[in-house]
């Protein structure tokens, strides 16, 4: 048991260490052309997210999803020794992205909890990569979810 | 199983199945994704490429079968404003393999004009791959 | 009666269903159910007070916990005070064999789930752990099952004499119900729910839907 809570510390101290701290600012340049293919291959078939002439063109709230990808974690957060696989996501809409638009994304590490594994831990990192527009206006919130399941000590 | 839309939140019933919706988990489709949204390599849209990597042929993405629940929503209230959308990636969308996406409303709030719905990407051999929830504003 | 001793609400961190919203939703389908066991991962929740829900939805809303072992993850029915202060409920790597210690001596019982499953199931790590003692029950129907883990768990119960119960592992309202337990007497209770179960009066009910 004493060595199972010493192994937790670990998570704790990332906790403490990463948890809302901002670690990455980037900027999008929205292309409607993009996010209307997206939306085709998806399934949608409304015209607001599928024609750029349609006065009320948007991109589907799940689009900003599309924008995470780069960075994942701080590049000071230790390596864990594990591979990341994508375990969810999730978004929180607030406003519409139009084409044309520049968004501002600034990511944060929202949650890390652990798992059991096969061989060992699996550590849930939860990033939010939150989302402005020109004006400052928060239109979105990215979540993504990212297993790792580290290799067994010893 | 429903096969109509629905304009307004009071013709929303609780328990009410939104309309089955087949997303098109081709190769052709994940091809397209990839050259003009993304994630275009080999485990996406390659099966030989992506049994290189240990799977079991071309996987669909997550941010693609995310896309396919937010598509079976609108689909069934053209109207609705997907204001909340989580999903859990289970085990992966195979690619060239059919999968059927279900939605059910599990929660009605007329106060806020919100309805939740639970939604399940299914494979041929009725295991769930992808399960989700999401909360989408009608009008009232 | 028929109980899922298997479900998540939102109180578990991958949950998405309140629990409220499994109530209405087991009447207006008809779910055959009478009630569920909520087996938050990790925890066990002292503070929610489901009685009036229960009451109101005419359901049997019991509450147990889904701890994590070297042999995968395990129910532990019959939660109390003394045996949540007897070991660490947060922890990812308890002995099996000391939980189900402490569930005897505390009146409860440790069930072992989806044991047929990859990683988190105990067929996983016979080769590894051996045969752990004091396992008498383990889930050999659960919702969340993918290719043949429900076979495996039940040739897993066949050869080892366990007997089987099943649940949904439900995280979302409308997977309640998938699979479940029948028990020939009334369940109202968490001790009746361990009582029955060490008689062994009970049977498991394959995915209904």
């Amino acid at each position: 048991m004493a060595e199972q809570e010493a192994v937790d510390e670990d998570i704790k101290d990332l906790r403490e260490r990463f948890l809302n701290r901002e670690f990455d600012e980037v900027t999008f340049e929205i292309d409607g052309s993009r996010f209307a293919e997206y939306a085709k291959v998806c399934g949608e078939t409304a015209p607001k997210f599928t024609d750029p002439s349609h006065p009320d063109f948007q991109a589907p709230p799940t689009f900003v999803s599309t924008l995470v990808g780069g960075r994942n974690t701080p590049p000071d957060f230790p390596n864990l020794g594990g591979m990341g696989m994508d375990a969810g996501k999730g978004v929180e809409w607030k406003a519409p992205v139009r084409d044309g638009a520049t968004l501002t994304g600034r990511s944060h590490l929202h949650d890390i909890y652990t798992k059991t594994g096969r061989s060992g831990r699996m550590v849930f990192l939860v990033t939010r990569m939150e989302l402005f527009d020109q004006e400052g206006t928060h239109i979105a919130n990215a979540d993504t979810r990212t297993v790792i399941r580290e290799r067994p000590r010893g | 199983m429903a096969d109509t839309t629905v304009k307004t939140i009071a013709e929303v019933e609780f328990g009410g199945e939104l309309p089955t919706f087949a997303p098109d988990t081709s190769i052709e489709a994940t091809r397209r994704f990839g050259k003009h949204v993304g994630w275009n390599t080999p485990r996406f849209t390659d099966h030989e490429g992506a049994r290189k990597e240990g799977l079991p042929g071309a996987i669909v993405p997550g941010v693609m079968s995310q896309g396919f629940l937010g598509a079976m929503i609108h689909r069934w209230a053209p109207d609705a404003e997907i204001v909340a959308i989580d999903t859990v990636f289970r085990a992966p969308v195979q690619v060239d393999h059919p999968h059927t996406i279900t939605g059910v409303v599990t929660d009605i709030d007329e106060d806020e004009g919100t309805v939740e719905i639970d939604i399940t990407i299914t494979n041929e051999a009725g295991e769930n791959r992808v399960f989700g929830t999401a909360t989408a504003k009608l009008p009232t | 009666m028929i109980l899922d001793l298997h479900t998540h609400s939102i109180k578990s961190d991958d949950g998405r269903a309140k629990v409220q919203n499994y109530c209405q939703w087991i009447r207006t389908r008809n779910v055959p159910i009478d009630g569920f066991v909520l087996t938050e991962h990790r925890q066990f929740d002292f503070e929610s007070d489901y009685g009036e829900l229960a009451e109101r939805h005419d359901l049997v809303i019991l509450k147990g916990s889904e701890v994590e072992t070297e042999y995968g993850h395990v129910l532990v029915f019959g939660v109390t005070e003394p045996l949540y202060d007897a070991f660490d409920f947060t922890s990812i790597g308890l002995p099996l064999e000391a939980v189900i210690e402490h569930c005897d001596a505390h009146g409860a019982l440790a069930v072992p789930c989806h044991p047929g499953r990859p990683r988190v199931g105990m067929s996983a790590h016979l080769a590894e752990h051996g045969v752990p003692e004091g396992v008498r029950i383990v889930e050999i129907y659960n919702g969340g099952s993918r290719g043949g883990e429900d076979a495996v768990a039940a040739k897993m119960a066949e050869e080892l004499g366990y007997l089987g119960i099943g649940g949904s592992d439900s995280h979302i309202v409308s997977h309640i119900g998938r699979c479940a337990t029948e028990f020939p007497d009334p369940v109202t209770t968490e001790a009746e729910l361990v009582q029955a179960l060490k008689a062994g009066r009970f049977e498991a009910i394959p995915r209904q839907h």
